[in-house]
């Protein structure tokens, strides 16, 4: 038992490296609480002379919550000005124009 | 991209009710919002969705320009970008749609489309990413109107006269047909605005005859309970999950 909660809290404490890198926003905690979980029941359930794997493990998950909290507290949720996106609107709006003009064109013409 | 699709149809869906009376739409208002997905039991920040107004002319007509536009956050930039621009010109008296245009980006996912409003009678043009242009013609009810243009509509309506449990059905022209929508008012919820502080706010349900939104009364918007009825939160749920709709910013109104 003991093996398979250490080889759990490897996992989780992998993927909670690898959520709290890319940009996962809170979901990151999910895979976190899983690794402290299982590292809190691997250091519950091991001999006092071999938890020094699931605490370096518990360590590295604490590390990656405290960064992930910092990051969704400190860092603002901003949109980044797209110049590509500006150029496509003010496009867009000046073809809508002539489309409605065309329209209007069109209107006329019937009456 | 089924996903982002899905979840962009059931928002524009959520809001396509109201009814054709005479507009309090102002030019030059800007309504930002956070749009939160629910990942595995989180709310997560995903997108800024900005909706502006603003008058247009030419040289014979003048127009109202109701734009919505989505932009993901920086952060999901580089996972997954999307920039898409949802747009309507609208007589600003009536709110009846001249004009719809439609351009997405979704992760590389490109779509434009236009659906010229005559009479009765929609002509769409349509561009997907490798696909040839194509066009279709086809008849609406006189009551249809476009996703965007509905969306400012809805908030003409008086709400102060309706019944909890009244409903109310409209038409709304989207993805190249017309799909009817059925409103349900609940009753008043206070609930947060953004810059506006706490308001007091008509509590609406929505169902559409479409795959996008799923539930019984689990499409909600919220609409500030007063003249400018400015949609404070709209909570959606759709066959791949849920999320919301939240205003942070309000100005020009």
């Amino acid at each position: 038992m003991q093996k398979i909660y250490l080889i759990l809290s490897f996992v989780f404490t992998l993927l909670a490296l690898v959520f709290s890198i890319l940009p996962m926003d809170t979901i990151a905690l999910l895979p976190i609480g899983l690794a402290i979980a299982f590292c809190l029941l691997t250091i519950r359930k091991s001999e006092e002379n071999k938890v020094k794997i699931p605490k370096f493990l518990l360590t590295i998950s604490v590390l990656c919550s405290v960064f992930v909290i910092g990051k969704t507290l400190l860092i603002k949720d901003e949109v980044v000005v797209d110049q590509t996106f500006e150029q496509q609107k003010i496009e867009t709006k000046q073809e809508a124009k002539k489309d409605l003009e065309e329209l209007e064109q069109l209107e006329n013409d019937l009456e | 991209m089924k996903k982002i699709f899905l979840i962009i149809t059931s928002v524009l869906l959520l809001c396509s009710f109201g009814t054709t009376t005479k507009s309090k739409i102002k030019s030059g208002e800007k309504l930002v919002y956070t749009g939160s997905y629910n990942m595995s039991g989180l709310m997560t920040q995903l997108a800024q969705v900005t909706m502006s107004t603003e008058n247009v002319s030419t040289s014979k007509n003048n127009y109202l320009h109701l734009s919505c536009e989505l932009a993901t956050y920086s952060k999901w930039d580089k996972f997954f970008k999307i920039r898409d621009i949802y747009e309507t010109y609208v007589d600003p008296i009536t709110m009846k749609p001249a004009l719809y245009k439609r351009s997405i980006d979704e992760g590389g996912y490109t779509k434009k489309e236009k659906y010229v409003f005559k009479n009765n009678t929609v002509t769409s043009t349509a561009r997907k990413r490798n696909y040839p242009e194509s066009v279709k013609k086809f008849t609406i009810k006189p009551t249809s109107i476009d996703a965007i243009s509905i969306l400012y509509q809805l908030r003409s309506v008086d709400f102060s006269k309706y019944k909890a449990g009244q409903t109310k059905s409209y038409t709304i022209v989207f993805d190249e047909k017309e799909i009817p929508v059925t409103l349900k008012y609940i009753g008043k919820e206070t609930v947060n605005a953004g810059n506006l502080g706490k308001k007091e706010c008509y509590k609406v349900s929505i169902g559409a005859k479409t795959d996008a939104l799923k539930g019984q009364d689990k499409n909600l918007i919220w609409l500030t309970a007063d003249d400018k009825k400015i949609p404070a939160l709209m909570k959606f749920s759709i066959p791949v999950g849920t999320g919301q709709i939240a205003l942070s910013s309000a100005t020009g109104i």
